[in-house]
């Protein structure tokens, strides 16, 4: 009952109270905006003294802050965070853009350079023409995924179109010095194969790589697991399974499925405190389908490649460093090499069976290179060789002999106005396609970088 | 028999992380003086940046990626200084522990206020710093908040010796309080310098000096000779109290300024190590403020 009451009680003083708040709404409407009003010529004054104070406080500063340090030091402002590379933006991943572009000169014709093989290694000749070329725009994309993985994607836009040249992702947080990468990459096989053509030193690839996997190295579907211990000095385990697509080494009908396994092994010291060496075996094995031997025919067979790699890298001061680097690579291949005509029909001998010849090649080639640079210029030289100490081909056991030794000289003058701008001109002596011809080779190239500063591996 | 095997186990077990010092990776040599004064004998100290390399320029070194592999915590400096190498020291590290937003990841600069944020820039005015100055080493008010914020990270990764650092981190602002009173004290007020790479600002924002003009027009970039000739006219008409330059840049510039101008130039360690009495931090501020006076 007294509950009943209590809400009886309730209602009946609202009910009272509702008119009388509607009768003086607009008096008390009044005294509202008077209040807002005096507020407001408060809040006007506090203002004024608020900067009287600031100017005050201004004035005073540089006595304070040159005197004793507080012993609370106030908090910072929390900083946007700024990520493993730097950029504040979550919502955007780095970006970068790299201008290669170059100008380039022979004394062959174009149709001369178009079938400038290297006979007893590949058919594929030099793709450059002369003049104005572009090599391309490459677009890099770079950013952390999550707290366990870092997405990289390298997209080259060429005259002829867009490319994937990379999109792989590589793991941040697998215990015991593990780490996995995934996608499609440049294979860490020996040295110059896992870096950017826009940093290497010379404008071409050398040739022993141009002659065992073409001229952009072996790029691969695939994955990659390196292990690095925590020992007393650098050394880097890693295995590729790759899908095997390289034109010239596996060829893309190989297998299906991945049939390319690379292994290699990197170590490396400091002999001083300016100066480092690198150094290191690799090797990748794998199916092989290719018609880049030899003209009209095709090979199917195994394939391995070993490479060596030595860097040795001396950096006194800000302005001078000093770098030679050597690769040594070795290739075996075994298999069928099968003959065609001129409309791609298999050739037929005289009883009506097919041409196949057993193919061996076991051939070996290196490259050193050596640049000094000092100031905003990089001055450097290299020597290619193929058929350095093994020269071997046998077609059904019997030794074919090539001429020579495929060799290329090479010498190159960099200016680098900053760190994001390169100018070079490089000359080739060319003497790689075993005939009294020589490529005299001019580069005029320009590489220039904008957006976000990747960092540089060693 | 077992079971005495298993005491003995089990007290080596728990022995061995209090004796394990903590493995701190500094990039630059000032934060592993600070680190130091922090941690003492319980830390073991790599340094990657030698005292005479510049760090604008440094290369990311296979010994380094070692170093950051055995890590229990890498300190830097941050606002992008060490953006050429340390992001790739980092992921090639294949080290989870000092990842970005791990324990063992600290970037120094978060504690401090940094100087001249450009609000635009672009590559144009040179290899600039998008996050601000990044030399924040050289003002004791930020250096303060570093070393707290260094001993919350040890004490975060080898909570076992909080108290320790805790009472290293109040020793430590104990003498830079003195020593701060002996800093003010020196006569650098109102004096006016040029500078070879902006390095100096928050020395001089906190001492009251003027730093009129920089030898390098843009960050990274060395001088032309007209704009080593508007310098020789700035020098001439504003007579600065000296020229500066640091042992790993500017050093000839700035003598051959010195020469055609008869202003006095000074030669200063830029971090610690980069002369022999540079041997911590606060020798490195001593020899800093000295050679300015």
């Amino acid at each position: 009952m007294k509950r009943w009451a209590a809400f009886l009680f309730i209602i009946f003083t609202l009910c009272l109270s509702m008119p009388s708040y509607g009768a003086d709404i607009e008096s008390r409407l009044k005294a509202l905006e008077d209040t807002i009003q005096q507020q407001g010529e408060t809040i006007k004054e506090q203002h004024k003294i608020i900067n009287e104070l600031r100017e005050e406080l201004n004035n005073k500063k540089p006595q304070e802050t040159a005197g004793t340090v507080k012993e609370e030091a106030e908090k910072p402002k929390a900083q946007a965070a700024s990520g493993l590379f730097g950029a504040s933006a979550l919502s955007n991943p780095n970006i970068s853009l790299v201008l290669d572009t170059f100008v380039y000169s022979s004394n062959l014709t174009e149709e001369e350079l178009e079938n400038r093989s290297i006979p007893g290694f590949t058919t594929e000749g030099l793709e450059n023409r002369k003049g104005f070329s572009l090599e391309a725009a490459e677009l890099f994309l770079f950013a952390p995924v999550d707290p366990y993985f870092n997405l990289y994607a390298t997209i080259p836009v060429t005259e002829e179109g867009v490319e994937l040249e990379e999109a792989f992702f590589v793991t941040t947080s697998l215990p015991h010095g593990l780490q996995a990468k995934g996608g499609k990459f440049k294979s860490s096989f020996g040295r110059i194969n896992s870096q950017h053509p826009h940093a290497w030193d010379f404008a071409d690839i050398p040739l022993p790589y141009r002659a065992f996997m073409g001229g952009e190295g072996v790029i691969e579907k695939g994955a990659q697991v390196t292990f690095f211990p925590a020992l007393p000095f650098y050394t880097l385990l890693g295995a590729e399974v790759l899908q095997g697509e390289n034109e010239i080494l596996f060829g893309e009908d190989a297998k299906s499925g991945p049939h390319a396994y690379t292994f290699f092994a990197k170590a490396s010291f400091d002999l001083t405190d300016d100066s480092t060496i690198l150094f290191g075996p690799s090797v990748m094995t794998g199916k092989t389908k290719t018609g880049s031997i030899e003209e009209d025919t095709e090979f199917e067979g195994d394939s391995r490649l070993y490479g060596f790699e030595l860097t040795y890298k001396w950096k006194p001061s800000r302005g001078r460093n000093f770098t030679v680097q050597s690769e040594y690579l070795y290739r075996t291949q075994e298999g069928d090499l099968s003959a065609f005509d001129e409309n791609g029909d298999a050739l037929l001998d005289e009883d009506g069976e097919a041409v196949v010849d057993t193919l061996k090649r076991a051939q070996d080639g290196a490259y050193i290179q050596a640049v000094y640079g000092w100031d905003r210029w990089r001055l450097g030289a290299r020597y290619d060789v193929l058929d350095l100490f093994k020269d071997e081909y046998q077609l059904s056991g019997e030794e074919q002999d090539f001429d020579g030794k495929p060799w290329r000289g090479t010498g190159m003058l960099e200016f680098h106005p900053t760190e994001f701008s390169r100018i070079k001109l490089q000359y080739n002596h060319d003497k790689s396609a075993r005939n009294e011809e020589t490529n005299h080779e001019w580069w005029l190239q320009f590489i220039m970088g904008i957006g976000a500063h990747a960092a540089h591996p060693f | 028999m077992n079971k005495y095997l298993l005491a003995v186990l089990m007290i080596l077990l728990a022995a061995t992380p209090s004796l394990a010092k903590v493995k701190v990776v500094t990039t630059l040599p000032w934060i592993g003086s600070i680190a130091k004064e922090i941690g003492r004998d319980n830390i073991e100290i790599t340094t990657l940046i030698k005292p005479m390399q510049d760090p604008h320029f440094a290369e990311a070194r296979p010994s380094m990626i070692l170093a950051a592999r055995k890590a229990d915590i890498l300190m830097y400096n941050g606002l992008e200084l060490e953006i050429g190498y340390l992001p790739r020291i980092i992921e090639s590290s294949n080290n989870p522990g000092i990842q970005p937003g791990r324990t063992g990841n600290l970037d120094c600069s978060q504690f401090i206020t940094p100087m001249e944020k450009p609000s635009s820039f672009d590559r144009s005015m040179g290899d600039v710093h998008p996050l601000g100055n990044p030399h924040y080493h050289f003002s004791p008010k930020n250096i303060l908040r570093v070393a707290e914020g260094m001993a919350n990270a040890l004490s975060g990764i080898d909570s076992g010796n909080a108290d320790f650092y805790r009472s290293n981190l109040q020793l430590f602002k104990d003498r830079l309080a003195e020593k701060q009173r002996q800093w003010s004290s020196m006569p650098l007020k109102g004096k006016k310098y040029i500078s070879y790479h902006k390095l100096f600002e928050y020395l001089a924002q906190e001492n009251g000096f003027q730093i009129l003009g920089y030898i390098e027009p843009k960050p990274g970039i060395p001088p032309s000779a007209g704009h080593i000739e508007e310098m020789i006219a700035l020098i001439k008409k504003a007579k600065p109290n000296a020229i500066i330059a640091t042992y790993v840049a500017g050093k000839k510039e700035a003598a051959s300024l010195s020469l055609k101008t008869g202003a006095r130039s000074v030669v200063l360690p830029h971090d610690v190590g980069a002369t022999e009495t540079a041997k911590d931090w606060f020798s490195l501020m001593d020899e800093v403020l000295k050679g300015l006076e």
